[in-house]
């Protein structure tokens, strides 16, 4: 047998097994999800996100923004998050409501929440605005467990 | 050169030793962060910090307050039964909600109604006040809504991991009416095997 052919072969059984781990790994608890919206909702807004933690940003993402007012009055935010990853993440989230001269409304609903999203799935995160003085909100992420 | 091994390792040793979790130093955390405890049998103070947010989302998202004939809203507070086996004061989740209510002007809270009222030095100053105007009926607030609950609990285990779900149910009674005009639950499932600091 030669070299070249030796090679070859621990290519092939490399491959092999980065290609079955990887099946393993994201088949345990991975979500298909189906949706009948392809495009951003008609309420959707843009926002900004100021990344500190790479690896966060990479496999958690907000895939949309959406900001309507409610039948009560207040403004309700809705951020779907969708988990890229090959593993369960969990992660805690917090909403501050800010009035139209910029300042952070104090609020007993501005409180940190945690949620679990499984690899390859999304859920939903929301709020509700305080009062109806709340114009926009700022959103805080913090450590997203592997 | 031994005696240098033998520095290096008692180095470690107390690095090691400073850095086990059973040695950490008390400080102070935000209330409510994800850095808190989280116990499995037990409600803890980030549960019910949620729940209050829940309620509030939900009363302020249906807009059933404005709704009401006095504006802002006068509501009662009503019993809220603890039917969990932790033990902690319920008026921590009403509490809460009656700050932003109250001081946001969305409604206010009676605290002279009925024959067990929160504030009876309050009730006992209408009463006089009643009395000296020579008014002969009772001097009674007009509550829109009263407001109860129940905290309940459903725990599980399967071998050596436990399951607990705190469901936090609030109601708003119509007191015209009689009826039903808000309700919500709020649910908490937490899982594991001992209690934790953080997520």
């Amino acid at each position: 047998m030669t070299v070249p052919r030796i090679a070859a072969r621990a290519v092939v059984t490399v491959a092999s097994a980065l290609f079955f781990g990887a099946v393993i790994v994201t088949g345990c608890g991975t979500v298909n999800t189906t949706s009948t919206r392809t495009g951003p909702a008609d309420s959707a807004v843009e926002a900004t996100t100021k990344v500190n933690n790479l690896l966060q940003q990479l496999f958690l993402t907000a895939k949309e923004v959406r900001m309507n007012r409610t039948k009560g009055g207040p403004m309700e935010v809705q951020v779907d998050v969708e988990n890229n990853g090959f593993s369960y993440k969990t992660f805690a989230y917090r909403f501050d409501w800010v009035d139209a001269k910029g300042n952070v409304i104090e609020s007993q609903t501005s409180v940190w929440k945690s949620t679990n999203v499984p690899s390859g799935g999304s859920t939903v995160i929301r709020s509700v605005a305080p009062d109806e003085e709340a114009t926009d909100f700022r959103l805080q992420v913090r450590r997203a467990d592997s | 050169m031994r005696i240098r091994t033998a520095s290096i390792a008692s180095a470690a040793a107390l690095a090691a030793f400073l850095a086990a979790p059973g040695c950490e130093r008390a400080r102070y955390v935000e209330t409510g962060s994800p850095e808190g405890i989280i116990s499995v049998n037990d409600v803890d103070f980030q549960d019910i910090l949620k729940a209050s947010s829940g309620m509030l989302e939900s009363l302020g998202q249906t807009g059933v307050l404005k709704t009401a004939k006095n504006k802002p809203a006068q509501l009662i507070i009503g019993d809220v039964v603890n039917d969990t086996s932790s033990r902690f004061d319920v008026g921590e989740v009403t509490y809460r909600m009656r700050e932003q209510l109250v001081n946001s002007g969305q409604a206010t809270v009676v605290t002279t109604f009925g024959t067990t009222p929160e504030d009876k030095q309050a009730q006992e100053v209408l009463r006089r006040e009643k009395f000296l105007k020579g008014e002969t009926v009772e001097p009674l607030p007009d509550p829109d809504f009263s407001l109860t609950g129940k905290i309940t609990q459903v725990k599980r285990s399967a071998g050596g991991t436990k399951q607990a779900t705190y469901t936090f149910r609030l109601t708003l009674t119509n007191l015209r009416t009689g009826l039903e005009a808000w309700t919500k639950t709020v649910d908490m499932t937490k899982l594991g095997n001992k209690n934790a600091v953080g997520f």
